[in-house]
């Protein structure tokens, strides 16, 4: 016989004020197999706790409801509790009767009547629970790092200074990300190369560290602990064990009018490049798309000229696997480029630019080594517009978000703009400053009241061009909304900052979700924010969402420490609610019949073929089976399987089953 | 006909298979199916207009698969059936091979590519009167269409007829056998009726290969190939994906794809 035990949390008030808890408490205690019924204060406090271990050993309870907040909430503290007194932890459910019930409804007769029944359907389902033991999972500990900005960097040293193996995986031919394409960085226009270079070239040194780059995640499997990577190396073409990066390839090469990636289009490079001279690895690669030899079959120059013969035009891409036992995406952003401003004449005026190539231009190591020189004639402008909220901000272009860096970097750009070209004009269209961080707030006072920059609250209408100048037509909000015009020699568009181009397909590959604009989802925006709801699977920098560089660096130190905690022990607990098939005494052996339609529909890839055979070693029967490792209890099989053969543990279709009658019986109850 | 009696009569005799199943005149002017075993029987073999039934049914069954290889003659709502059920893996290539008579003798397939390639080129969309019917279901609003299939379902007996006759009702545990606990009530009132007939619909949404034995085998004449042959064009024209077109498939309600076309969503 059932002795269960209910504890009416009044939460304060956030449950008493509008539930009436000692009818609850009340109520509870009539209903059948309830042994135990109290109401307190505030059940999570120390002496509320007590309450419920007292009730267990004096009563000989065989289950407990706790009817408060959100199991999100405290389910672990009660579960908990339980267990110092011995009752296995699963025979303890929460009655949410606070999200669910006091919070979203007024206070009278039917809240207090909906509390009841959820506390009665908590009772009919507690009555049903099994104990459950946790599952133990081993722990591979190494940790694979998704993409080589300054986020992935950062996560990559922390981890592997934690003692643990780290395996980098960088698109691009050299790590560095965004961060080493920048000219000087806010609030304290220190050089970005200067800062950063030293952590490249720390990686590239780091003895736990294995850099994979021009490379990129072609699939991933497996679970928190024990996933299995492949990562495809594309092809160099060139031996990386021979190569000695002298860089005669990239002086000789013919083909030299190609535009250049790390210079945002405005410089060239060769076929055989290295993207900068700082590049980790500094081993150069071979553009096929553009590379005279790959388009005519002729030239081969560079192998001719390379000392060591390091070239190797036949190489193919190689399919490297790996076990590793977390993830860190750090995979960064992009900004919006091309034709999505046609009223700012971008990508038809070769002076209206964006602010990566800005950057550039700004940059000792750019294509005007650092003078600001308008991309059309190589001209010093005089006057220069920078247009703060391009594209973010903007419902009507589909981007409701706040990019967050541009109003920092606008004021910089308009700074350092300031420094290079003493008599310039700088004018600053923006929306609003947002400049919350330290130091922020002085920097962008000092490009106001120090560097002379001319700060226009407005948005610009329109940009086109009229006898060699750039017409910025705007508006001046703070000023009766004054209509302006500027005639500028460059206009630089702060674009909004959107998510990587293949951020869809990879959150596809490792079973992580994003949100509308593609940036991947942490757990809990506020309480979880460097996982994902994938365990084991951590997010670092702006593939999550924009993000400055202290912000991303902070957010990659933070997914490091959740990858060394992971890393701590050798095996990891988790908790049983997972799937289980149905397993029975012979001749049935399962009702599963082996159609196997649960297994496409797992999103954990948790559904293995088992083969049950006699002692004979005769195959019987291939059944289903769900490995408890990989399983993350979220029931998609369990609604799929037409002979209802899995089932969740803890949420098992009678314990569910008997949430409905007791509801749909209360009827009788009232009778 | 001659060409199927002498092609079972071929296979038995040289023990390709050992068992081949096809039609033989049964009551009432249907066609029943027949086991030939022995070569001596197969002149007891028809295939006319009357031989409707989808005999992969029998291939689900225990005994029938103790009786070894199997010879199957197949209509082209059986060749679908046999791949929809390996898709399930539920056949081994191995088990059988199937007997397609034509105009001009018998083709035997004996490998599901054959049968795939065989089933490419056959038409299996719906025909001309089904389309018709079908539309005219679909034209009725939502609460004509409740009433409608409220009163046909008020006849339905519970006799599961129609689970026995389908090819692919094979579990060996029907979710209304599950009675610990039972989600699907057993009596034949009208709750009970509707949920087992959506139930069984829903379990056939993008896997009936609409051989149409569910509404033949109904005592009470329930026309349930409307519900089939509904949801099948309903994952057809959601997932573009038709049932029963090849042996290796992932199912299309369980399967995301990013191409999908998931109009329903957007």
């Amino acid at each position: 016989m059932a002795r269960i035990g209910v504890f009416i949390c009044h939460c304060g008030e956030n449950i008493s004020a509008t539930v009436d808890v000692k009818q609850v408490a009340a109520a509870a205690a009539r209903i059948p197999g309830v042994a135990h019924s109290v109401e307190y204060k505030y059940m999570c406090s120390d002496p509320g706790q007590q309450l419920v271990k007292d009730a267990i050993r004096e009563k000989g309870l065989t289950g407990v409801v706790v009817a408060a907040c959100s199991p999100r909430m405290h389910e672990p503290t009660f579960r908990r509790a339980c267990a110092e007194t011995g009752l296995n932890p699963f025979l303890c459910e929460m009655a949410n009767i606070r999200e669910h019930c006091s919070w979203v409804h007024e206070k009278g007769d039917a809240t207090t009547e909906k509390a009841i029944d959820i506390v009665r359907t908590l009772v009919a389902k507690v009555k049903k629970n099994k104990a459950l033991q946790p599952i133990q999972v081993p722990v591979t500990k190494v940790a694979l790092v998704i993409g080589g900005g300054i986020a992935g960097i950062q996560a990559s040293l922390d981890i592997a200074n934690a003692g643990h193996r780290v395996i980098l995986v960088e698109r691009e031919p050299s790590i560095g990300g965004h961060m080493s394409q920048l000219s000087e960085t806010f609030p304290t226009l220190d050089c970005s190369q200067c800062i950063l270079t030293p952590r490249m070239v720390e990686v590239a040194q780091h003895p736990n560290i294995t850099l994979y780059s021009y490379a990129e995640l072609e699939s991933l499997d497996g679970f928190i602990g024990n996933f299995k990577a492949r990562i495809r190396r594309k092809a160099r073409s060139l031996d990386e064990t021979l190569c000695t990066g002298c860089g005669l390839c990239t002086q000789k090469c013919p083909t030299r009018k190609i535009p250049g990636e790390f210079d945002a289009g405005l410089g060239l490079r060769p076929a055989i490049y290295v993207p900068f001279p700082q590049a980790v690895p500094n081993k150069p690669v071979i553009d096929r798309e553009h590379c005279t030899y790959y388009r005519t079959g002729k030239c081969r120059l560079c192998e001719k000229i390379c000392p060591t013969q390091a070239i190797r035009f036949d190489q193919l891409d190689e399919i490297v696997e790996v076990e590793v036992g977390a993830v860190v995406v750090a995979t960064g952003f992009d900004i919006k480029h091309g034709d999505f401003f046609p009223e700012y004449g971008y990508g038809k005026y070769p002076d209206v630019i964006d602010g990566l190539q800005f950057e550039r231009l700004a940059s000792a190591s750019g294509p005007t080594l650092g003078e600001i020189r308008r991309p059309s004639d190589g001209k010093v402008p005089e006057t220069v517009v920078f247009v703060a909220c391009a594209g973010s901000r903007d419902p009507a272009k589909g981007i409701e978000y706040c990019s967050k860096i541009c109003c920092m970097y606008t004021a910089k750009h308009a700074m350092l703009y300031r420094h290079k070209v003493h008599g310039g004009k700088p004018y600053v269209f923006y929306m609003d400053i947002r400049a919350g961080g330290k130091m922020y707030e002085e920097f962008v006072r000092r490009a106001m009241e120090e560097d002379g920059v001319q700060y226009v609250r407005g948005r610009i209408s329109r940009v086109f061009e009229r006898d060699g100048k750039l017409v910025v037509k705007g508006a001046d909000t703070l000023l009766g909304a004054r209509p302006m015009e500027i005639e500028a020699d460059l206009v630089v568009l702060a674009t909004a900052a959107v998510a990587q181009p293949g951020a869809e397909e990879l959150a596809q590959k490792l079973h992580v979700s994003y949100d509308a604009h593609r940036f991947f989802s942490e757990a809990h925006p506020k309480l979880r924010p460097v996982e994902t709801n994938t365990a084991g699977i951590f997010l670092a920098g702006a593939c999550q969402a924009p993000k400055d560089i202290p912000e991303s660096v902070a957010q990659a130190s933070g997914a490091a420490a959740k990858v060394a905690a992971l890393f701590s022990r050798s095996e990891l607990v988790r908790e049983p609610l997972i799937a289980v098939v149905d397993r029975q005494p012979p001749p049935v052996y399962s009702s599963c019949v082996g159609c196997f339609l649960c297994q496409s529909a797992c999103p954990y890839q948790a559904i293995e073929k088992e083969e049950i055979r006699g002692r004979d070693g005769q195959l019987i029967k291939t059944v289903a089976r769900v490995n408890p490792g990989l399983c993350q209890g979220c029931g998609t099989c369990v609604a799929f399987c037409r002979t209802k053969s899995i089932d969740i543990q803890g949420f098992s279709h009678e314990q569910v089953h008997a949430e409905v009658l007791a509801l749909l019986n209360r009827g009788e109850r009232d009778a | 006909m001659n060409a199927l009696r002498e092609k079972a009569r071929e296979l038995l005799a040289t023990k390709t298979v050992q068992v081949v199943i096809g039609y033989a005149p049964g009551s009432g002017g249907a066609a029943r199916a027949l086991f030939v075993r022995e070569a001596a029987q197969a002149g007891e073999l028809v295939f006319d207009e009357t031989c409707l039934q989808n005999l992969a049914a029998y291939l689900m069954k225990p005994e029938v698969r103790r009786l070894g290889r199997a010879a199957l003659v197949a209509r082209p709502a059986t060749l679908r059936t046999i791949l929809q059920l390996a898709a399930e893996n539920q056949l081994a290539e191995s088990s059988l091979l199937a007997l397609v008579p034509g105009a001009d003798g018998v083709l035997s397939l004996s490998t599901f590519s054959a049968i795939e390639a065989h089933v490419a080129a056959q038409d299996n969309d719906l025909s001309a009167a089904e389309k018709s019917e079908l539309e005219k279901f679909a034209a009725m609003g939502l609460d004509e269409r409740r009433e409608f299939w409220q009163e046909q379902f008020s006849r339905c007996l519970k006799c599961y007829a129609c689970r026995a006759a389908c090819p692919l009702c094979y579990c060996t545990r029907c979710t209304v056998e599950c009675n610990q606990p039972q989600w699907i009530p057993v009596p034949a009132h009208d709750l009970g009726n509707l949920e087992w007939n959506v139930m069984r619909a829903m379990h056939l949404a993008g896997r009936c290969t609409n051989c149409g034995d569910c509404s033949r085998a109904c005592p009470v004449g329930i026309p349930l190939y409307l519900l089939n042959q509904k949801l099948c064009s309903d994952v057809l024209s959601s997932f573009n994906q038709r049932s029963g077109m090849a042996a290796r498939a992932d199912h299309s309600l369980s399967t995301f794809k990013p191409d999908d076309p998931e109009d329903f969503i957007r």
